[in-house]
């Protein structure tokens, strides 16, 4: 830094990114969506190469770079595959604890993200062990469905 | 890759919270213009700029490297791939090169977040907006999720990242430019707050500010200065959605098979047969501990199996390649640039420039980078002896 400017207290000018926007999901996601909110099923499409059910279902498989064919319902419980318990609060984002997880519905090749309510953690240590046996779980409904990811969320089921 | 290349600059500003006495282009040209004087060229003597900013959320401006280094009459880019971004623009500036279509390319990255405010609400924001923004995905819980798969499968425990963390703070004593310079007992690390089980704040990363630049040239130019031979190099992809990464054998969301790849092309051109024997520094991308122990079976120094009793010997064993002597990303992390950071290290270990933090007898280094949702991996590895 040049000596002429050196005694100067540095200036801080407050700024906020607030912008408005409608996102496109798609025809397939849309499909997905409409199958949640009419049928409460979740859908997969099946890669004619790989023949993977992958779920969420999506127009093309970006492994074989093939179009998806038929579209198939999978089961509404499967295995947890992986998780965290989010337990520090962050600006922005939800109050903890949040329990997030991967999970693999019965009949899919690949695993949906969601919140895991309904899992006691007063005892951090001890909702994880639990998770971390890789649990069944079963998809719970909200009651106010509006056919979004957000219409549903995994629930321990034993 | 077969024409020879190599790095002869290296420019980096300190690493810290924030900048709060430089704009934005201030950080910038301050790296552009320490790695040309360091590589004994001007502005007007490289053919390509390449400039590595991650999202722009986290900075809270528009394309940030816009306002400086124009480097008039030449082509110019911007690269973006999240993490990686520092090393992909690196990969990018070395194909240039290699290609004939530059003598020299000037790489720099630069990393503003300390203007943010929410930083993880940012972070949310790279996330799929249909299917997955509407969760708590940021790049801690991302960590997380890896890391609980991690114990699950190879019987990693918190002591096991303590002791990667507790290494990586260490090395950082030595290194001016770490954001971090504080010791910290395993102990101490085991016992942070909690951020997401099972990572702890300790085993994560800081928010920091920062650029860095490096010059790559060819053969002619590099033969005449003091360089670091780029001896492989290379970047690799897979598929963005993590959900999709849980049911393939060898290739799960903790196998890490871009780094695995990546480190293969590299090794293939760089002779290396015996990575655990044949490279002397490693500096790895590892914004968390958890996350650096998922990197040694991908570069081939150990069997994931083996993964928790690798790190017990580390610190015992003298034949192990040096980890991080910068202190790593978790004594600083410039996200855009940290990628950047650890070719840069490497090049000045391998040039015996890196001042305090510099090993002895330094013949071959290796940097990797990862990013995205750990879809983009490269490795780089540099040494003292010419391809």
């Amino acid at each position: 830094m040049t000596s002429d400017v050196q005694d100067i207290e540095p200036i801080e000018i407050p700024g906020n990114w607030q912008f408005r926007y409608n996102y496109f999901a798609g025809a397939s996601a849309s499909r997905f969506f409409a199958e949640l909110r009419e049928n409460r099923r979740v859908m997969g499409t099946r890669c004619p190469k790989c023949e993977r059910i992958l779920v969420p279902a999506r127009s093309f498989c970006d492994a074989c770079f093939v179009r998806t064919t038929d579209w198939v319902p999978v089961a509404d419980e499967g295995v947890l595959e992986t998780f965290t318990i989010i337990t520090a609060a962050f600006p922005g984002l939800p109050e903890p604890p949040v329990v997030l997880a991967y999970v693999t519905l019965d009949g899919a090749d690949t695993a949906l993200v969601n919140v895991v309510t309904g899992v006691d953690c007063s005892d951090i240590d001890a909702a994880a062990a639990r998770l971390n046996r890789q649990p069944r779980v079963k998809l719970a409904f909200k009651d106010d469905i509006q056919g979004r990811i957000t219409d549903f969320t995994f629930v321990v089921d034993e | 890759m077969s024409a020879r290349l190599a790095i002869i600059g290296v420019g980096q500003t300190p690493y810290k919270r924030a900048h709060r006495d430089k704009s934005s282009s201030d950080l910038l040209w301050e790296a552009a213009r320490e790695a040309l004087d360091d590589a004994g060229l001007d502005i007007t003597d490289v053919d390509v700029v390449i400039q590595g900013v991650a999202p722009d959320a986290l900075s809270g401006e528009n394309a940030v490297e816009k306002s400086a280094i124009t480097g008039v009459g030449i082509p110019h880019m911007r690269v973006n791939t999240g993490g990686v971004t520092g090393s992909s623009a690196a990969f990018a500036g070395a194909s240039y090169v290699a290609s004939g279509r530059a003598r020299a390319a000037l790489v720099v990255a630069v990393e503003r977040m300390g203007q943010s405010v929410t930083s993880q609400a940012a972070f949310n924001t790279i996330f799929d907006p249909i299917l997955e923004k509407d969760f708590p995905l940021t790049t801690i819980t991302m960590a997380a999720l890896r890391a609980s798969m991690s114990m699950r499968l190879y019987g990693y425990t918190p002591y096991h990242w303590a002791k990667i963390a507790q290494r990586n703070y260490r090395n950082a004593l030595k290194n001016p430019l770490a954001h971090l310079h504080k010791e910290y007992t395993i102990e101490e690390i085991m016992n942070s707050p909690l951020l997401a089980w099972p990572i702890h704040k300790f085993e994560a990363c800081p928010m920091s500010e920062g650029a860095c630049a490096v010059v790559i040239a060819n053969e002619d130019l590099a033969a005449a200065r003091n360089p670091a031979w780029i001896q492989g190099i290379a970047s690799t992809t897979d598929s963005y959605a993590m959900g999709d990464r849980f049911r393939r054998e060898g290739a799960t969301l903790v196998d890490l098979v871009t780094l695995r790849m990546s480190a293969e092309r590299a090794y293939l051109d760089a002779g290396v047969t015996d990575p655990l024997h044949e490279i002397d520094v490693i500096e790895l991308y590892s914004p968390f501990s958890s996350a650096e122990a998922m990197t040694y079976p991908a570069l081939g120094l150990c069997e994931a199996s083996e993964g928790p009793a690798f790190v017990d010997r580390q610190g015992e064993d003298p034949e192990m390649p040096f980890f991080n002597p910068s202190g790593g990303p978790q004594a600083g992390n410039p996200v855009s640039a940290t990628a950047l950071v650890r070719i840069a290290e490497t090049a000045l270990q391998v040039r015996g420039v890196a001042g305090e933090r510099q090993r002895p007898d330094v013949r071959r280094a290796l940097a990797t980078g990862q990013g995205g949702a750990t879809q983009f991996s490269t490795v780089c590895v540099l040494g003292t002896q010419r391809p």
